[in-house]
């Protein structure tokens, strides 16, 4: 799907989603991984491009990369 | 080119070409254009800003709210659809409709200054989620006597009673709120709600990405063209009111100014940003309205008519579930509306909708005087005692917020 090296685990699909639900989403797939996995979420909210990484890294987490993709969303690589 | 060896020769430090004024101010522009619409503002930054517009606006005219203006297009749909036979005022004319305007307006400019201008759908769901949260802020605001900016931001900052208690019940529906949502996320799991936009499935002839700033640039323009209108009409107070709005707008936007985050993100994620940064906000807020009203600059009563306690904590709590379910409070969904987002617009729809006809039925019924009416804090501490407390008071709700953000006490889930 993406020619990205990063491999993820999981994807989570919050396109078309408004704050709060994106977030949401991410907050309770996180909490069912394990530490070391990648979660890849795509989202086309403009609010999430700073509440994701915000959030991410409150919780300790690591967002490895984050990426336009050319059809307008937006794609965020979260390791555990 | 000949100009340059000139300039060569007497001295080595300046360079090829010649920096005219004109250059100057052209690089200068587009420093500071970076600088206001590629990145986002610091939300304390806003905090401040929003104190000091809504004291001019309250120096200018009246103390800020929006559900006003909703109230007065709801009314227009009414009158329009022959259900009411009065006609109400123009929207072009309302004060709260016009700032309401000047706030679409201000965060059009800002989305299209910084090219984030589209058109995003959603699912059925989410739509059905948008008009049901917009009907609940809609009778939140009837009862409450404004939203969560008049009922509460603006109350608290006028030191009206209403404003403490809309807070508290802001805080329960906001929990019940939440609560649903993560019941929603677990039991009605949505694969995608993923609609491709309209604008990349045929190349356009018009570039939009590149002709959106012309179009922002346009709208200030036209807002301040506006005022010049209004004035020569005799009606310079509401043309000011549209371009305190504009301005409004465009500190949101830049932003992302969310009051439902205040009550949401302590539930939700802990984050105590917003609790902090809307605290500094209406201690701001007050000090100024302190200054105004206990120096006779505007009457004490001004603006403090929202019922306390039952109307407001009943409106704070039909207010914070809807909030939460559609994901936005009343001014935010200006901005976001302004942005392209059709899942606000139909909470609006909504809002606009319902709020009217609860706001009838509270006085015709006579439940209206069974909620309270306005108390100016002051008047019942004096001024001596309500400052202290009042500062003392917001210091405690933030420190509330930052130990909940290292402990997560209050996190949901």
């Amino acid at each position: 799907m993406s020619e990205e090296n990063i491999k993820s685990d999981k994807i989570l699909d919050t396109r078309g989603l408004t704050c709060p639900m994106p977030l949401l989403k991410v907050k309770k797939e996180l909490k069912g991984m394990k530490s070391g996995q990648i979660l890849e979420v795509l989202g086309t909210d403009p609010g999430s491009k700073t509440d994701i990484p915000n959030f991410v890294r409150k919780r300790g987490s690591q967002l490895i990369d984050l990426t336009e993709d050319a059809e307008g969303f937006t794609r965020y690589y979260i390791k555990i | 080119m000949e100009a340059t060896t000139l300039t060569e020769n007497v001295s080595d430090v300046e360079p090829s070409e010649t920096l005219t004024f004109w250059k100057s101010m052209k690089e200068e522009a587009e420093k500071t254009y970076a600088l206001l619409f590629y990145n986002r503002w610091p939300s304390w930054l806003a905090g401040i800003l929003m104190a000091i517009l809504a004291l001019m606006i309250f120096l200018w005219h009246f103390p800020w709210g929006i559900s006003g203006g909703y109230h007065n297009w709801g009314d227009w749909l009414y009158y329009l659809s022959g259900v009411t036979d009065t006609r109400p005022l123009f929207p072009w004319l309302h004060p709260v409709s016009v700032l309401n305007i000047g706030m679409i307006g201000g965060a059009l400019v800002s989305a299209l200054l910084s090219r984030e201008f589209r058109i995003q759908k959603t699912s059925q769901l989410e739509y059905l989620k948008g008009i049901l949260g917009g009907m609940l802020m809609g009778i939140g605001s009837a009862f409450a006597g404004g939203c969560i900016e008049g009922g509460f931001y603006t109350a608290i900052g006028i030191f009206s009673m209403g404003g403490f208690a809309m807070m508290a019940g802001l805080g329960a529906g906001s929990y019940i709120g939440l609560r649903y949502l993560i019941w929603e996320t677990d039991n009605m799991p949505q694969n995608t709600a993923y609609r491709q936009p309209v604008s990349s499935r045929k190349q356009r002839f018009l570039n939009w990405q590149q002709a959106q700033p012309y179009l922002g640039g346009f709208i200030v323009l036209a807002v301040i063209t506006a005022f010049y209108f209004y004035s020569f009409f005799d009606v310079t107070e509401i043309g000011g009111i549209c371009f305190f709005g504009m301005l409004v707008g465009i500190v949101m936007h830049r932003s992302r100014f969310c009051f439902v985050r205040v009550f949401r993100c302590p539930l939700m994620t802990g984050d105590a940003e917003m609790v902090k940064t809307v605290s500094l906000s209406l201690v701001i807020y007050a000090m100024g309205s302190a200054v105004i009203k206990w120096n006779f600059l505007q009457p004490d009563m001004m603006g403090v008519y929202h019922p306390f306690w039952i109307g407001s904590l009943i409106g704070g709590v039909f207010f914070g579930m809807g909030m939460i379910i559609a994901g936005t409070c009343a001014s935010s969904a200006l901005w976001r509306m302004a942005e392209g987002n059709t899942k606000i617009m139909a909470a609006v729809i909504s809002f606009c909708i319902v709020n009217p006809l609860v706001t009838e039925a509270l006085k015709y019924s006579g439940i209206e005087n069974l909620l309270g009416t306005g108390v100016f804090v002051p008047k019942v501490l004096t001024w001596h005692i309500t400052l202290p407390l009042y500062a003392l008071f917001f210091l405690l709700v933030t420190q509330l917020a930052v130990w909940n953000e290292k402990t997560e006490k209050f996190v949901i889930f």
